[in-house]
């Protein structure tokens, strides 16, 4: 249409309108005038008065007008259809150039699931089955995606806290290089022939009679070692081998020849007034850490008016509990047990009991203490402890020390009265106990003699973690059938023929059973995410073959259940209710007691001790750890990333040598060591970490898999290759090494600068001096509850008095944290959580090297004291949501802003990240996006699938460019505003709680409104101990801490260097 | 000896006594004649270097500012040392320009334009720093106050965006004060050439320079106006740069004398740059009688005032320091000078503070090979200033916990070769296309330009040295 018939169009129109106005006035049959009296008239409708046009004068907005426009019915070029057709275009192309961070649909639910309301998390009860602790879980869902694993709050031993491991193993699930299908050879195959081949050759091996070798790690699960023995049953040539790299088979074995059972009773840490740990990090790296560190920091606590306890750690590595030690005796491992033997004999002369060695000169604890130059008021304090209180003290041996020395410890606790510290109740539960060495031998002999025919990895990785005295993978390699049952890929499936990809602990069914009293339940918190099969299932499948289905073992348990443990639980409810409801609250409560719980210590295990003797030679010890376990946790990056406890290095394991030994041997840190012991020799670079005994190097286990992905493989060294397979003294410590310096160097990285801590009188002490740690001891806080107050280290006015300048009152609720530094061990679960909940990008090793960690809550670590014997301080440090943000008036874009309720805001939208905030923060928390660090990492592993899904959707993924830093777990806070709204209430701050919080398993962080004056937070904050970092600085933190109090009787060190 | 108290002569500031004619021809000389194989070898070296630059900065705008060496704690380095450099060296140029002129001093004439010019120069590749620094540079706009919809506006309190508005209000007023002088030398250039383009292009920039009595009437009055308006800039410009140290709360940065000693810095600075290039300009050039060993002295002395200056407040924080009895303050300086990075807190203070004291000796003032080698000692000393201030108050802050070393990358030193390669080629193609001294005030200070009772003759007869 041109536009000269438009416009004719348009005159038609108005003449028509005109006609039609003329025709309606007339019928009206009105005339002018009659009803114009004022005689202006603006149409013939108004002339001839037409209802119509009155009412349409009245209401001046006629409905049509403010009807939205149907441009189907304009014509071609009208205003409206012109700005409707503008607008839709614009949005057009605005869709068209799309966000840069904006990838993906959100398409919302045609039929809405049961249970399942967009935007709202769900939390399912299971337990972990990362090691064999078996702790409750909760696990938080989103839209069916678990993004979250916490302790489940309900179950006895964890009581809602988990290690970093357990809270990191959510990314295991989403490891984009899980196995997708049965492997046969690296080439895919189907379900049906990996069974029927598999099958067959179980068949076959039963006939021929030769052996049915099944691997696995130790068997938590009452209903998988019934499975186990039917298996047996089914296949009577099959043998369970158990083994872990980790385990307290000798404290357990100890208390069998001492005690005479199998069963271990629990240790009441709690009720003891005095620890005296030996060689043994029950705080951190140790099996149990979870219970010990709430029972061990429940009589740490400044608000509960309990009396602290003592800890004293003899030690010969620096460990966690070491530095949290009120008294620390250096001393080399393996003189452990003579100066247990000779605690012993002191205490067995003192009490006057006979059978005991005589009181020798060349055995007491003088000498002892003379040969070994120990600390003397350490041991006189811990003898006039022992002393004091016995009955009410405990002494522990580590793991990993020999099951003499735990025979010896058992024998000392006897004499001291100490074993009324056992639960009389609670004793630990064994389904099937460890494999001996023995036993892997004759395995190995079976596989290399052609005895047996199938192998069966049940979950585990005896190539890389057995002793290579063993020769596990050669004799593997001839033996005719090998079956892996794993999520990834590991040193064992490399040379295994099948390999069989199994579901993730967050896909399985499963029960466990560590103490006598409960269980345990598993259930999965998502739907298989490939063509993958629960281990058990895959067993419970080849023992009787039929078609399979997901539901086998489901039933299986239930089934088991309703048989053997239903009917022990005495439960009124039907089985279904009381499936339901178990599965519900992860845990059953049985009533049950321990078998025959008095015992006297067998004299004759007495014989068996005291004779570990010192040698001159090098101690390797070799540790646990917080990051990657056994080896298992390797293709976890955010484990790898998280910094050791004490010497804060990430990425790497390493030979740590004391400042003595390294001079000794001319090394530096960074250098190489070659160590041998025996035939086994391996080089390690060196860590000079203050406070080792002297001759005694500490290296962890669990690094350099050489098939863990790409994340995890080639990381750090395989000290895996110095185990013995039937060692001296135990398969962790070696006390015949010879050690030489190696040649080359390597570097280690850490997120903390390590400085001398005594050579330079400007850095000495300089967390006292600076005001950042605060501590005292015990006694002087009896005497005077202000005395840290009082002596303020710049002698300025105390916290918030005056305020520099007039700012926002903050009337309604206000955050603020506290931080009990009595209770924090430093042990790193906190920031784990934090990674899990924040959505942490990993950086790897060479994005630390740089400075650029970015982990949002870090935990600080200060040694004072002397290189040979520091005491350490840990001290998370988070953002500090400062009243008086000094990142807040430098950003020149107000990305950073304070909010009514006292928080410091990150506006991610608006930053262009000129890094000026972070450079202005007395605290240096703010990090900064200096790549797109999910691209950077490992060729973008982070953004793949399903990785991806991990996700806390309430969490922004920050881009490349970006500041950022904690938030106090906004998103909590949100949930609670959200809430409070919903339920027409206020909002409650003790409703909210953070990621870190959730996590201590200290219980040292507190959070929640500052202007609640009944509120924990604030009774914190309140303390006579409470104090904030730099308050001399005026930034009016929100969080505060609680300074450290030592329990020891005299002056704390830094007073004399005051 | 003949002594005449009547009145004392300034010393000639052009030798010789070049005609008028003359001093057209030497100065506008670069601009009409076909460059040579120096200045192609010169450019080519300068425009290689503005390349490596690019080529970092495209980099780094592709994968981000985490080439650099940048990190947690030390979240500015190389980017805002060179930045306050640049802006430093910019200072001599107003300072000349503006200050010396309102002053009257006239020997600025010889080596103002190109003071003026180099500080154009030197604030655009500064100007440069603050936009590439930013993680996110394509949203740089965010610093500027625009009106918007979700009434998002910038944090007035930010010493980052006083930056902004300095940086930019500096560099506006240097340009117009620059383009301002020009317009009767490029009348006498579009006099002077005979190419069609370059005569059209000369008779825009000219806007119809005739030079009457009235345009010379304007003319000097809105060069003094523009002067009165420079001269606060001199202070204020790097006062607010210093703020964006001082602001803070960092010890090391949280000084309040900051502001003069940066100011101090700054003209130091901007003095060693200029005489770095003019020396080797009037050699190139051929205009040593223009600008001559007179002027170079009088700069050589304005360098030992500042970098006194600047020793004196170098002294005066580690006295304020330990006045303070702030343990903290304390430790940052002893660290400055003995930590880690000692190294360059010396290099900083044995050439901004100890070889700048060689200019106490009339010989080395006048000797140009010394004069030479100080003035570029003095462009290190500066640089290296910048990077004491901020690297080392940033590498160990309050927390020892996060105390961090600073390692440069490649990108950062091709960067700072980058911006010095923008610096000299600007400067190059301004030396070949613009008259690099002011034509139309040399002619005023000139060897009888002056008006005298004397007829030519005889003034030609005089000595001037016996009337001392």
């Amino acid at each position: 249409m041109c536009a000269e018939e438009k416009a004719m169009d348009r005159t038609e129109d108005m003449k028509k309108d005109i006609t039609k106005d003329t025709d309606g006035a007339l019928k009206s049959g009105n005339t002018a005038s009659e009803q114009n009296e004022n005689g202006y008239w603006r149409s013939f409708k108004e002339l001839y008065n037409d209802p119509s046009f009155s009412k349409a004068v009245k209401n001046e907005f006629s409905p049509e007008a403010l009807k939205a426009p149907d441009v189907s019915k304009m014509t071609a070029l009208n205003r409206r259809r012109f700005l409707a057709l503008m607008g839709a275009g614009a949005a057009v192309a605005a869709a068209g150039c799309n966000n840069y961070q904006d990838k993906g649909v959100i398409v919302p639910y045609n039929q809405k699931p049961e249970e399942v309301t967009l935007g709202l998390p769900n939390y399912y009860a299971s337990t972990c089955s990362g090691c064999e602790s078996a702790c409750g879980i909760l696990v938080k869902t989103r839209e069916g995606r678990p993004i979250k694993i916490d302790g489940n709050p309900d179950h006895p031993v964890n009581k809602g806290k988990l290690c970093a491991k357990g809270q990191a193993g959510i990314m295991n699930m989403y490891n984009p290089e899980r196995f997708r299908d049965p492997m046969l050879s690296k080439t895919q195959i189907n379900w049906a022939d990996a069974d029927k081949k598999v099958v067959d050759a179980l068949k076959a091996a039963t006939a021929a009679g030769k052996e049915i070798a099944i691997v696995t790690h130790k068997i938590v699960s009452p209903t998988a070692k019934k499975l186990f023995d039917e298996f047996k049953l089914a296949y009577p040539t099959t043998k369970v081998y158990s083994y872990e790299v980790f385990s307290d088979t000798a404290r357990k074995n100890a208390w069998m020849k001492s005690y005479g059972k199998p069963s271990m009773p629990v240790l009441q840490l709690d009720k003891a007034k005095v620890i005296v740990a030996l060689e043994s990090d029950f705080l951190s790296t140790e099996h149990n850490m979870l219970e010990y560190t709430r029972l061990f920091t429940q009589n740490r606590d400044v608000m509960s008016g309990r009396e602290f306890n003592r800890l004293y750690a003899v030690e010969g590595a620096a460990t966690v509990t070491g530095m949290n030690a009120d008294y620390r005796i250096r001393l080399r491992t393996d003189a452990i047990e003579e100066f247990v033997m000779c605690l012993v004999v002191e205490f067995a002369a003192k009490k006057k009991l006979s059978g005991f060695p005589a009181n020798l000169s060349s055995n007491t604890l003088d000498h002892f203490r003379t040969k070994y130059a120990l600390n003397e008021t350490a041991v006189k304090n811990l003898v006039a402890d022992l002393d004091k209180y016995q009955g009410e003290a405990i002494v522990y041996a580590g793991d990993k020390l020999p099951e003499s020395t735990h025979i010896a410890v058992n024998l000392l606790n006897d004499i001291l009265g100490n074993t009324k510290l056992y639960s009389q109740e609670i004793e630990s539960v064994d389904q099937m106990p460890l494999s001996a060495p023995e036993e892997l031998g004759s395995l190995v002999s079976a596989m290399n003699s052609g005895n047996a025919a199938v192998v069966i990895h049940y979950d585990t990785n005896p190539v890389y973690n057995l002793s290579p005295e063993y020769g596990y993978a050669d004799a593997l390699r001839k033996v005719p059938l090998t079956v892996t049952l794993t999520e990834q890929v590991t040193e064992t499936s490399e040379l295994s023929q099948y390999v069989l990809p199994i579901h993730n602990q967050l896909e399985c069914w499963g029960d466990f059973k560590t103490r006598t009293g409960f269980y345990s339940m598993q259930q999965p918190i998502i739907a298989p995410l490939y063509n993958t099969r629960q281990k058990e299932a895959i067993i419970l499948n080849w023992k009787e073959p039929k078609e399979f289905n997901e539901n086998l073992y489901k039933d299986y348990l239930s089934a088991n259940w309703e048989k053997s443990m239903y009917p022990a639980t005495g439960t009124a409810a039907s089985f279904k209710k009381f499936w339901n409801s178990a599965l519900h609250d992860g845990v059953v409560y049985v009533n049950e007691k321990p078998e025959g719980t008095a015992a006297t210590f067998n004299a004759e295990a007495m014989a068996s001790t005291g004779k570990v003797r010192a040698s001159n030679d090098y101690v390797v010890l070799l540790q646990s750890n917080n990051n990657v376990g056994d080896g298992r946790f390797a293709s976890n990056g955010w484990l790898q990333e998280l910094p050791n406890p004490i010497t804060k290095l990430v990425w790497d394991n390493y030979a740590a040598l004391s400042v003595q030994s390294a001079a000794e041997l001319g090394v530096n840190t960074n250098d190489i060591i070659d160590i041998s012991i025996g035939n086994r020799r391996q080089s390690f670079p060196v860590f000079i970490q203050p406070g080792l005994a002297d001759k005694v190097i500490e290296i962890s286990l669990g690094y350099c898999r050489t098939a863990a992905g790409i994340v995890g493989t080639g990381i750090g060294v395989n000290a895996n290759v110095l185990i013995a397979k039937s060692p001296a003294l135990s398969d962790r410590i070696y006390n015949d090494a010879k050690v030489s310096k190696g040649s080359g160097t390597y570097e280690l990285i850490s997120t903390q600068e390590h400085y001398p801590i005594d050579s330079d009188p400007l850095l000495k002490d300089i967390q006292f001096r600076r005001g950042i740690i605060r501590e005292g001891t015990v006694e002087e806080f009896k005497k005077n509850p202000g005395f840290l107050k009082h002596e303020s280290h710049l002698e300025m006015d105390p916290i918030n008095k005056p305020q520099p300048y007039a700012t926002t009152e903050y009337t309604g609720y206000k955050w603020g944290m506290s931080i009990d530094l009595n209770k924090c061990t430093g042990c790193g679960a906190c920031v784990t959580a934090c990674n899990v909940e924040n959505n942490i990008p990993i950086v790897g090793k060479d994005g630390v090297k740089a400075n650029r960690e970015m982990m949002w809550l870090r935990i600080d670590r200060y040694y004072y004291g002397t290189p040979d014997a520091p005491s350490a301080n840990f001290q998370p440090m988070l953002c500090q949501h400062c009243d008086y943000a000094p990142c807040e008036n430098v950003c020149p874009v107000a990305a950073t802003t304070h909010s009514t309720d006292g928080l410091n805001g990150m506006t991610y939208n608006r930053c262009v990240g000129t890094r000026y905030c972070s450079n202005n923060c007395p605290y240096k928390v703010r990090r900064f996006n200096y790549f797109d660090w999910r691209d950077r990492f490992r060729d973008s592993f982070q953004y793949e699938e399903p990785l991806d899904q991990m996700a806390n959707p309430e969490v922004t993924v920050r881009s490349r460019g970006v500041m950022e830093k904690c938030t106090f777990c906004l998103q909590r806070i949100m949930k609670e505003r959200q809430d409070a709204i919903a339920e027409n209430r206020n909002v409650e701050g003790s409703n909210v709680t953070t990621a870190c919080q959730d996590a201590c398993p200290a219980y040292a962080i507190e959070f929640g409104n500052v202007n609640d004056k009944g509120s924990t937070v604030t009774k914190y904050r309140e303390h006579p101990l409470g104090y904030s970092v730099l308050e001399e600085i005026k930034v009016m933190p929100n969080v505060t801490y609680i300074a450290k109090l030592r329990n020891i009787n005299e002056e704390l060190h830094k007073k004399e260097s005051h | 000896m003949s002594f005449d108290a009547t009145y004392t002569r300034e010393l000639p500031l052009v030798d010789g006594k070049s005609s008028f004619k003359e001093l057209d021809d030497v100065i506008a000389k670069p601009t009409e004649t076909k460059p040579t194989l120096k200045w192609w070898i010169a450019i080519g070296i300068s425009s290689t270097a503005l390349l490596i630059g690019a080529t970092c900065l495209g980099l780094t705008f592709w994968y981000g500012v985490g080439l650099w060496g940048n990190n947690q704690p030390v979240g500015w380095a190389f980017d805002i040392i060179n930045f306050v450099f640049w802006i430093g060296i910019g200072h001599a140029g107003t300072l000349i320009s503006a200050i010396l002129f309102l002053f009257r001093q006239k020997w600025r004439t010889g080596i103002a334009r190109f003071a003026e010019a180099m500080t154009i120069f030197a604030v655009m590749t500064a100007g440069i720093f603050p936009l590439i620094h930013t993680g996110r540079p394509w949203l740089d706009g965010y610093l500027l106050p625009y009106p918007n919809q979700h009434n998002l506006w910038v944090n007035f309190t930010s010493p980052l965006l006083w930056d902004v508005f300095a940086v930019s209000t500096y560099f506006t007023v240097s340009f117009v004060f620059w383009y301002i002088g020009l317009i009767p030398d490029f009348a006498i250039l579009r006099d002077r050439t005979k190419s069609g383009i370059k005569k059209a292009a000369y008779t825009i920039f000219s806007l119809g320079w005739r030079g009457s009595n009235r345009h010379w009437q304007h003319y000097e009055r809105v060069y003094l106006i523009l002067a009165g308006l420079s001269t606060p800039l001199v202070l204020s410009v790097h006062t607010i740069v210093s703020f964006d140290f001082a602001v803070s709360v960092i010890p090391g940065w949280h000084t309040t004398i900051f502001p003069p000693y940066f100011v101090a810095g700054a003209i130091f600075s901007g003095f060693g740059m200029v005489s770095t290039v003019l020396i080797i300009v009037r050699k190139v050039f051929d205009m040593e009688h223009i600008i001559t060993v007179n002027t170079l002295e009088k700069m050589n002395k304005i360098l030992l005032a500042t970098g006194t200056m600047v020793g004196y407040a170098y002294s005066m924080e580690f006295f304020i320091a330990w006045y303070s009895g702030n343990p903290i303050e304390q430790f940052t300086f002893i660290n400055r000078a003995f930590g880690p990075y000692a190294w360059a807190y010396w290099i900083m203070f044995s050439c901004n503070v100890f070889f700048p004291q060689l200019f106490w000796f009339k010989k080395i003032r006048r000797n140009i090979p010394i004069t030479f080698v100080l003035v570029l000692l003095v462009n290190v000393g500066m640089w290296f200033e910048r990077y004491v201030i901020i690297v080392t108050s940033l590498t160990r802050d309050y927390l020892p916990s996060s105390w961090g070393m600073y390692f440069p990358t490649m990108y950062d030193f091709g960067i700072l070769l980058g911006s010095f390669g923008l610096f000299f080629t600007l400067t190059l193609l301004f030396a070949k296309t613009l008259p690099v001294v002011s034509i139309s005030e040399i002619k005023a200070v000139t060897e009888g330009a002056q008006p005298t009772h004397l007829d030519r003759k005889e003034e030609e007869q005089i000595d001037y040295r016996t009337v001392f």
